[in-house]
């Protein structure tokens, strides 16, 4: 198959709310354009994994060649590229979408826009992308068309004569939304004689052939045998097969600037082929890679240990079979007093951990034990000696310490007029100090912050949403290492500190922390035969204490022939629960424990 | 813990479910009113009992040691039936001579005769279901007697000749203070029973107590409350001369009730009758139909619970079980612990991982360690039942 002619290609993708249709539409689309046979769709081919199609999340990109006889009378080749949704994937969100022209905008015609669909509207239009609405669902009893089209207009001021009707599901108004993404969308631009300039969006492992690449291409072409180089990461390859996904991967002979699709060349490692990183000619390269890569690096911490310790070579095996898809996972082992033998894991923020983890527990059956999520610290001791401290538990004696510096981000936060109050206040308890403030086109304004990264990786996200109605949007970069007082905050459980309990904490809030840390794991640590005292100490201090009563009474009263069997029944299934927990001296602690830290935000 | 030899249980366990009424806090194999179905039933146990000794038996070899006829209520079946069922198991297993034969009796309708031919049967001892001589709170437990019936039961069981008499005692009664119970457990001392059960009243699920208390109709008192009126009977009990042995168990020297301790001990009986629970050694439970996988120590096994069922399948079959396991290695020393830490004597350590525990759990003042055998104290008496899982691993 050779090139299509640039002008005649279209590259876009759906920002939709959750349920608004996205993934119906998309397939009515391959559907419609004979893409994919009506027999063979399976509901929303689009989202693969398991975890994908139950969160309703995308969270890697997915690229699909629609091939559509236009009205015109030609033939286009139309690219929908499906991006992730949240704010862990930000970056690779903005990859995907910098591989397009224009986005349909999908809204439900009896719910109307809604935040996620907002906050993601802002980063196309900030990347100048071309938008087409359309109200989806207009065949549901309680579809309010024409209100949905005045708010579109309204809140994103894009006049109510472009918006489409539509139903993904009685397939109604589809040839419009088609024959608007051909004539609204501009052409790609891109010189196919230049150097090669290919954007990585995304990429997969696949046993078989090795990392495969998602590429936009923004110059120059590609074929099997080009010398090809990464811009950014320096590793070269050769280029064993260029290709399409229809959607299943489809061999072409080469691929040009405008073009979507992939590229297999060999590699063995995802990190190689890292998001946002130019694709270029090994001899005459480009003069410059395509702007915005950044590299990404894990933000955020957190050890995960098995429950059953022998589980712990199952659970480097998964983590190194989930690294292979998964540039921005990084393990290794460490040890705790409580936990025993694990991993610190590295992780883009808490979705990403969660997803890890959940996938971890779902696809390699674990059961797992995570320890509350760190950022990285820079600590200098007295003698001069500068180190990284990702875990709690190894930040040296305070008498040891002359400096901590905490992670700084420059935070971007999207909303509307009326929520910047609520946003402010939520940026400045978590010790923010404000940057600039806008107010843009419509009803959005834009707040920038300064704020310590640990103080966004737990719920400041939550928060942020929910003190917006759901409508902000949040977007960081790391900034720079800044002094701060900080304390460690240690937990003792009957006297003995718990290394996986511990938490850096800023001074000022170590005593209110302290004291809900410890109230939460009195409701969190059954009764044992002991009391239990739960102390939170800074540097030896106790600042805190709450004591689990010994359990009162457990005994049988008559415990006869007949009664044997039940009780001891009884008691082995108690023992399956407490294999489940973790034995700290003499005090048994459950898993959830060990998240109490985490949790205490929303607790 | 099965002695050397012997396959043979030499305890035996019969179940006669008849009562004239339902207590409210019962949870055990009843069967309501029936009077015309006992010569039936005492039929069917006789039909069970020669099923097993044909099958189990050494009528020469190890005769019973310890009968046991607990119920339901026992002391209904008119005498010719208990001195046909005790002639059935004379005839299958042999009672050794000097055995303990133990019948549970309610204080209603005790007759001196009945007493009289009960002994003459073989009846060595009776265990009464006082519960309570406090008149109210025997109307509360849906008792059919009051506390004056009970004391003239005594008197008439002692005019029988009856040696060995344990009275059950019933505290923890919701509503009620300790007061109430202090003053029943005085008056029982003064009828001078060789053995004592005091029984905490426990919530079963199933029964009619557990309905009202999940509807808020009655509340149970508070562990503290409840241990409070343990604490001080046992004491009572002790200064009387009644020792405690077991949790809620109490004799005066030699009068501890050996049928009890086989259950205790981790030994094995055979169970008869509705309900009736038994504890077999594995060759022998393979001899009676019951495979187990290898690796058993041994079996319980379990008859059918409900009276007509239990009937039916007996007369059908010749045996009335309704289920059996296969209890392995591990299951058995949770069950050495959970049984053993019950008697005063305490259990013998044996497993490298008790011997870790024991240490912690006796530095917290939870068990005493003397030389190699594990007691509760008082405070670990409270929570038994953990400690036994924390020593069993």
């Amino acid at each position: 198959m050779p090139a299509t002619p640039i002008e005649r290609v279209r590259n876009f993708s759906i920002i939709a709310h959750i349920d608004h249709g996205k993934s119906t539409l998309a397939d009515r689309l391959l559907e419609r354009t004979g893409t994919v046979a009506a027999r063979d769709m399976t509901e929303q081919l689009l989202d693969t994994m398991d975890l994908e199609r139950e969160r309703g999340i995308t969270i890697k990109a997915q690229a699909v060649r629609i091939v559509h006889r236009a009205s015109d009378g030609l033939t286009y080749q139309l690219n929908l590229i499906d991006t992730p949704g949240h704010v862990d994937f930000a970056y690779e969100v903005s990859r995907a979408l910098a591989a397009c022209e224009g986005a349909i905008l999908v809204v439900d015609a009896s719910q109307g826009i809604e935040a996620q669909t907002l906050a993601n509207v802002y980063k196309a239009v900030d990347l100048g992308l071309a938008l087409v609405p359309v109200v989806n669902k207009i065949d549901l009893p309680a579809a309010e068309p024409e209100r949905v089209v005045a708010e579109i207009e309204r809140v994103l001021g894009l006049p109510a004569g472009q918006t489409l009707l539509a139903s993904a599901r009685t397939g109604a108004g589809i040839d419009q939304v088609l024959e608007a993404v051909v004539e609204r969308v501009p052409a790609p631009i891109g010189d196919r004689a230049a150097p090669l300039q290919a954007l990585i969006f995304d990429s997969k492992y696949d046993a078989y052939r090795g990392v495969i690449i998602y590429v936009r291409l923004m110059a120059g072409r590609i074929a099997a045998g080009t010398q090809i180089k990464m811009m950014a990461g320096g590793a070269s390859f050769t280029v064993d097969e260029v290709g399409i996904f229809r959607p299943q991967m489809t061999l072409v002979d080469e691929l040009a600037a405008g073009e979507v699709g992939y590229l297999v060349a060999s590699i063995r490692d995802v990190r190689d082929a890292k998001v946002g990183d130019t694709v270029t000619n090994l001899e005459d390269p480009a003069a410059a890679p395509l702007p915005g890569y950044r590299q990404v690096t894990p933000m955020v911490w957190a050890g995960l240990y098995p429950v059953e310790g022998d589980a712990y070579p199952d659970l480097r095996e998964a983590l190194g079979r989930l690294q292979l898809n998964d540039a921005a996972l990084t393990y290794e082992p460490e040890t705790s007093v409580a936990l025993g033998f694990g991993f610190r894991c590295g992780f883009l923020g808490l979705l990403h951990l969660d997803i890890v983890q959940e996938r971890l527990e779902r696809e390699f059956t674990l059961d797992l034990i995570t320890t509350a999520p760190s950022v990285a610290y820079r600590v200098t001791t007295h003698d001069g000696a500068e180190i990284l401290v990702d875990n709690p538990a190894q930040l040296p004696d305070a008498s040891q310490i002359d400096q901590i510096c905490e992670p700084r981000v420059e935070a971007e936060l999207l909303m509307p007029r009326d929520a910047v109050g609520q946003v402010m206040e939520l940026c400045q308890e978590r010790r923010g100090e404000m940057l600039h403030l806008e107010y843009q086109v419509g009803d959005r304004a834009l707040l920038r912050y300064d704020l310590p990264l640990g103080e966004i990786i737990s719920d400041f996200y939550d928060q942020l949403k929910s003190r917006s109605r759901g409508y902000a949007s949040l977007d960081y970069e790391l900034r720079a290492y800044r002094p701060a007082e900080l304390v460690k905050l240690d937990v003792l459980v009957a006297g003995s500190r718990v290394d996986a309990l511990s938490s850096i904490t800023h001074k000022n809030r170590a005593q209110l922390q302290g004291r809900r840390l410890v109230e939460r794991l009195k409701t969190l640590i059954p009764r044992q035969l002991f009391e239990v005292p739960i102390q939170a100490a800074v540097g030896g201090r106790i600042i805190a204490r709450e004591t689990v009563p010994a359990l009162r009474k457990d005994v049988l009263a008559k415990c006869y022939g007949g009664d044997i069997t039940r009780k001891r029944k009884l008691l082995e299934k108690q023992r399956e629960g407490k294999k489940r927990m973790k034995r700290v001296g003499n005090v048994e602690i459950p898993q959830e424990a060990f998240m109490a830290v985490l949790r205490l935000e929303q607790s | 813990m099965i002695a050397p030899g012997t396959l043979r249980p030499r305890a035996l366990y019969l179940h006669v479910p008849f009562c004239e009424r339902l207590c409210p806090y019962c949870d055990f194999a009843v069967h309501l009113g029936g009077a015309g179905l006992h010569p039936r039933y005492v039929d069917a146990m006789a039909l069970e009992l020669d099923t097993l000794a044909e099958t189990g038996a050494d009528p020469a070899g190890a005769p019973l040691t310890t009968v046991f006829i607990g119920g339901g209520t026992p002391s209904l079946l008119a005498p010719e039936l208990l001195e046909r069922l005790l002639e059935r198991v004379r005839a299958g297993f042999g009672i050794a001579p000097g055995a303990e034969v133990t019948i549970e009796a309610n204080p209603s309708g005790i007759t001196s005769e009945a007493a009289v031919r009960w002994l003459a049967a073989g009846v060595t001892r009776v265990s009464l279901g006082v519960q309570s001589l406090d008149d109210d709170v025997l109307r509360q437990l849906g008792r059919s007697h009051d506390a004056a019936t009970a004391v003239a039961a005594v008197e008439r069981l002692r005019q029988a000749g009856v040696r060995h008499l344990s009275c059950d005692l019933i505290y923890a009664v919701p509503g009620r203070p300790a007061a109430t119970f202090a003053r029943s457990l005085e008056r029982l001392l003064t009828l001078n029973p060789e053995h004592v059960s005091c029984y905490e009243l426990t919530v079963e699920t199933g029964t009619r107590l557990h309905r009202q208390v999940v509807r808020g109709l009655v509340r149970p008192p508070a562990a503290a409350a409840a241990l409070r009126q343990h604490w001080w009977a046992v004491d009572r009990l002790e200064a009387a001369g009644l020792a405690q042995y077991e949790v809620s168990n109490f004799a005066r020297p030699r009068e501890q009730s050996r049928h009890n301790r086989v259950y205790w001990r981790g030994g094995t009986y055979w169970g008869v009758g509705a309900g009736a629970h038994g504890h077999l050694a594995v060759p022998l439970a393979r001899r009676l139909g019951m495979p187990v996988a290898p690796g058993a120590a041994a079996v319980r096994c379990w008859n059918q619970r409900s009276t007509p069922r239990y009937l039916a399948q007996v007369e059908r079959e010749g045996q009335g079980r309704a289920g059996w396991e296969g209890v392995q290695a591990e299951q058995r020393r949770l069950e050495r612990w959970l049984l053993g830490l019950r008697r005063r004597e305490g259990v013998r350590l044996s497993t490298v991982h008790a011997r870790a525990e024991a240490p912690q759990l006796a530095a917290a003042q939870l068990v005493t360690l003397d030389r190699e055998r594990v007691r509760v104290t008082r405070r670990g008496a409270e929570v038994l039942d953990q400690i036994a899982l924390r020593l069993a691993g």
